[in-house]
């Protein structure tokens, strides 16, 4: 039962990353694949002295490549290891080939993400494209928005992803330096208390000489739908299981998040910014100043994008009449001309009785900070279509435009 | 922390007197990993091989099967012929996922949460894989010594896909993405890489070693010493494939064994203990390269120059392993000595029946 009292707990300041590390250290992963890349690099750094300094027992394996790092972590996890591995911007690209034999296999690598831009050029700063160009390769995916976030859901996915009815892989992101850089207030928990979170991870079909089986053989086209299916499945049905997970992780860590969205401000709002990870927090402070001056306007953070809460998205947006999604990705040539976000915000309120006007916002790119007067700019944006009532511009640059 | 001493196997070496001799020793393990039903060619090098080495292996063993023909043809519609675990990996993950399953048998023994002797890890990987797209995988695995053996079933070309040059292709081999034709009379122009010598200077902490399937005992000592190698092992096994090379089905082994004699495949074992290679294997006789590929269609098209350089090449094989080279073998590196196999013409319509 709960042990929230009786735990040794501490707070440290440390930085998305190093929590990040600490998370995979509190799991006591068996195999770590590391291989550099910024801003990531510094979550594997601390894993290295974990090691070095007896503090963690795991094998640490500097990989010669992200794809050897992910078919390192394949390998691993099917032979009945927990396993961590990570990367940033082109090397979560250059990875691509694994993500779908690691979730076909249902083998639950965890992955750390700090986003940073695709080349070219060789721009450091954090864009999602990296990690949302995977997203529909059978992952769990969601974004934390600070460092504390990032080390629960990091925990949060090992017990989700392990479950024997979702077996899946998860891809635990955070925007590079804006999360993975700066340094927060972190409440690392007594091991008791993930003790009693997260059992030991076991597979049901690991490669053991004792009980010999056979993983991933080669099929006939009719084959291949029921596997599919069943992946297909694992991922909607994990649904209940993430729910149920935020739920133990509220009573043993007294930590409540909801699975799916965070709303801020949104009770009486009339227009709402829908976007994931940190912009989050400079949002916050945005919406609260133009409260100030009466605008009614609110926040709508999503969580997890894989598996999609098509239904709570629906709901929840449904309540105002702008929505303007911030996008920080690229969706070059998609549904919006935009980012790829616009396209799953839209399809998921195809259905309402009350579908709100949508904006795509392509803010945060290439790792600009959005700025207060930006969030003001974009509001302003906002209102002006309420006003209307209809868009005349889907697809906004911010900071192109007066 | 308290840790967990692993504790590895040791594989008991067979007698094998006459190496390089036709020999056959009825000691043979029992076990069988590779069980018969899979949907290889007749005469499959590559599954003949694929039965010894694990054969030699035993039943704690893991098999680790990047893309290939051992692949597809051996785990076709979800049956498979193995009795020990396997796993399918991506043709450039052969060093990588091994590597995985390596690191978590030493992690899972060592923190308690697998009890028993550390399993003998087997990948069996192609040439294709091994020499191009998972070279630095494999190099990777080798460099960070994983106790893992890495085997190349080296066919010398990307046969699953319909029999397409790797870089391990000879020079002269016809293949479909080196087909002979009038510009171009001797198919393939560059010669493979050396890529058993390559993991040896590379990674000479590791065991390495070239074998063939013409000599089973011989191979079978290789797989166990790679194995009781405590650490990373290589293996280049010579594997003929009949669809590629054309030849008649019943000729693997003597193919196995020919290429030996006449030079194009070099026995030897890279010792790591004293960093040195061990040349001490010696075929029955030396022969000429045409007597090997005289047997195989891929080399149908060559010219009299073709073949002498391929004698060439053979004969700075021999004179790498110390062997002194009789007066016929440097003879026959003069193309005034040899004949032509075919016309350019012919060797293009041969090429299109390919």
């Amino acid at each position: 039962m709960a042990t929230v009292s009786a735990a040794k707990k501490k707070t440290v300041r440390i930085n998305g990353c190093v929590a990040a590390a600490q998370a995979a250290k509190y799991a006591d992963v068996d195999v770590i694949a590391a291989y550099p890349i910024r801003p990531y690099t510094a979550t594997m750094m601390a894993l290295a002295q974990m090691v070095a300094n007896g503090e963690l027992d795991a094998e640490y394996i500097v990989a010669d490549s992200e794809h050897s790092q992910l078919s390192i972590s394949h390998g691993a996890s099917s032979s009945g290891a927990r396993v961590f591995t990570g990367s940033s911007g082109v090397g979560v690209q250059f990875a691509y080939e694994l993500y779908s034999p690691i979730s076909g296999s249902r083998m639950p690598v965890q992955m750390m993400i700090a986003d940073r831009t695709l080349d070219p050029p060789g721009d450091f700063g954090s864009e999602h494209t990296d990690a949302l160009s995977t997203r529909d390769m059978g992952w769990l995916m969601g974004w934390s928005c600070d460092a504390q976030e990032a080390f629960d859901n990091h925990l949060m996915a090992y017990r989700i992803g392990e479950d024997p009815r979702v077996l899946l892989p998860q891809m635990v992101c955070q925007d590079g330096f804006f999360v993975s850089h700066i340094t927060g207030d972190v409440e690392l928990p007594d091991s008791g208390q993930v003790k009693e979170f997260l059992p030991p991870y076991k597979h049901p079909y690991p490669l053991d000489p004792r009980h010999p089986v056979s993983h991933g053989p080669q099929i006939m086209p009719e084959q291949g739908p029921p596997l599919q299916l069943e992946r297909a499945r694992a991922m909607e049905d994990s649904m209940a299981v993430i729910e149920e997970v935020h739920d133990e992780f509220a009573k043993i860590f007294g930590r409540r998040y909801d699975p799916w969205v965070e709303e801020f401000m949104t009770d009486d709002a009339e227009v709402v910014f829908f976007l994931q990870g940190a912009h989050g927090v400079t949002a916050r402070f945005a919406i609260q100043h133009m409260r100030e001056k009466g605008l009614k306007v609110g926040l709508v953070r999503l969580r997890t994008i894989r598996p999609y809460p098509t239904d709570r998205v629906k709901e929840v947006l449904s309540k105002f009449k702008v929505v303007g999604v911030i996008e920080t990705n690229m969706g070059l040539g998609s549904v919006s001309s935009g980012g790829v976000l616009y396209g799953e915000v839209c399809a998921a309120l195809y259905e309402s009785d009350r579908r709100p006007l949508v904006l795509s916002f392509m803010a945060g790119m290439g790792g600009e900070a959005i700025v207060l007067k930006e969030f003001y700019w974009m509001t302003e944006k906002m209102m002006e279509v309420q006003k209307r009532g209809k868009i005349e511009k889907r697809t906004h640059w911010v900071g192109f435009e007066d | 922390m308290a840790t967990i001493e692993v504790q590895r196997q040791l594989l008991p070496i067979l007698d094998n007197p006459n190496q390089g001799a036709r020999f056959y020793n009825p000691e043979l393990p029992s076990s069988e990993p590779f069980v018969p039903g899979h949907r290889t060619c007749a005469g499959c090098g590559p599954s003949i091989q694929y039965r010894m080495t694990s054969k030699a292996a035993g039943d704690n063993t893991i098999l680790v099967g990047p893309t290939g023909c051992m692949y597809v043809a051996n785990s076709s519609y979800l049956c498979t012929p193995y009795n020990v675990p396997w796993a399918h990996t991506q043709i450039g993950s052969a060093g990588s996922f091994t590597a995985g399953v390596a690191a978590a048998y030493e992690a899972m023994i060592r923190k308690g949460k697998w009890k028993g002797a550390f399993p003998n890890i087997i990948c069996e990987a192609g040439d294709g894989s091994a020499s191009d797209i998972g070279l630095a995988s494999i190099s990777g695995a080798l460099y960070r010594n994983h106790d893992c053996l890495i085997i190349c079933y080296d066919n010398e070309q990307y046969a699953n896909t319909g029999i397409q040059a790797s870089s391990r292709t000879p020079y002269g081999g016809m293949t479909t993405f080196s087909p002979p034709g009038p510009e171009v009379p001797e198919g393939k122009k560059l010669f493979p890489k050396d890529l058993a010598r390559m993991m040896a200077a590379g990674h000479p902490h590791c065991y390495v070693a070239t074998a063939s399937v013409g000599y089973p005992i011989d191979l079978m000592n290789k797989v166990r010493k790679g194995l009781n190698h405590k650490g990373a092992a290589y293996l280049m096994v010579y594997t003929p494939c009949q669809k590629g090379f054309v030849y008649e089905t019943p000729r693997s082994i003597d193919l196995g064994r020919l290429v030996v004699e006449c030079g194009l495949y070099p026995m030897w074992e890279w010792n790591p203990e004293k960093r040195a290679y061990d040349y001490s294997f010696r075929p029955a006789s030396m022969r000429p390269v045409s007597e090997y590929l005289k047997l195989q269609g891929r080399f149908g098209h060559l010219h009299a120059e073709h073949i002498a350089t391929l004698q060439k090449f053979a004969n700075e094989q021999w004179r790498m392993m110390g062997v002194t080279l009789p007066e016929a073998l440097i003879q026959a590196a003069d193309a005034k000595n040899l004949v032509n196999m075919a016309s350019a013409a012919e060797a293009a319509a041969v090429a299109e029946t390919v």
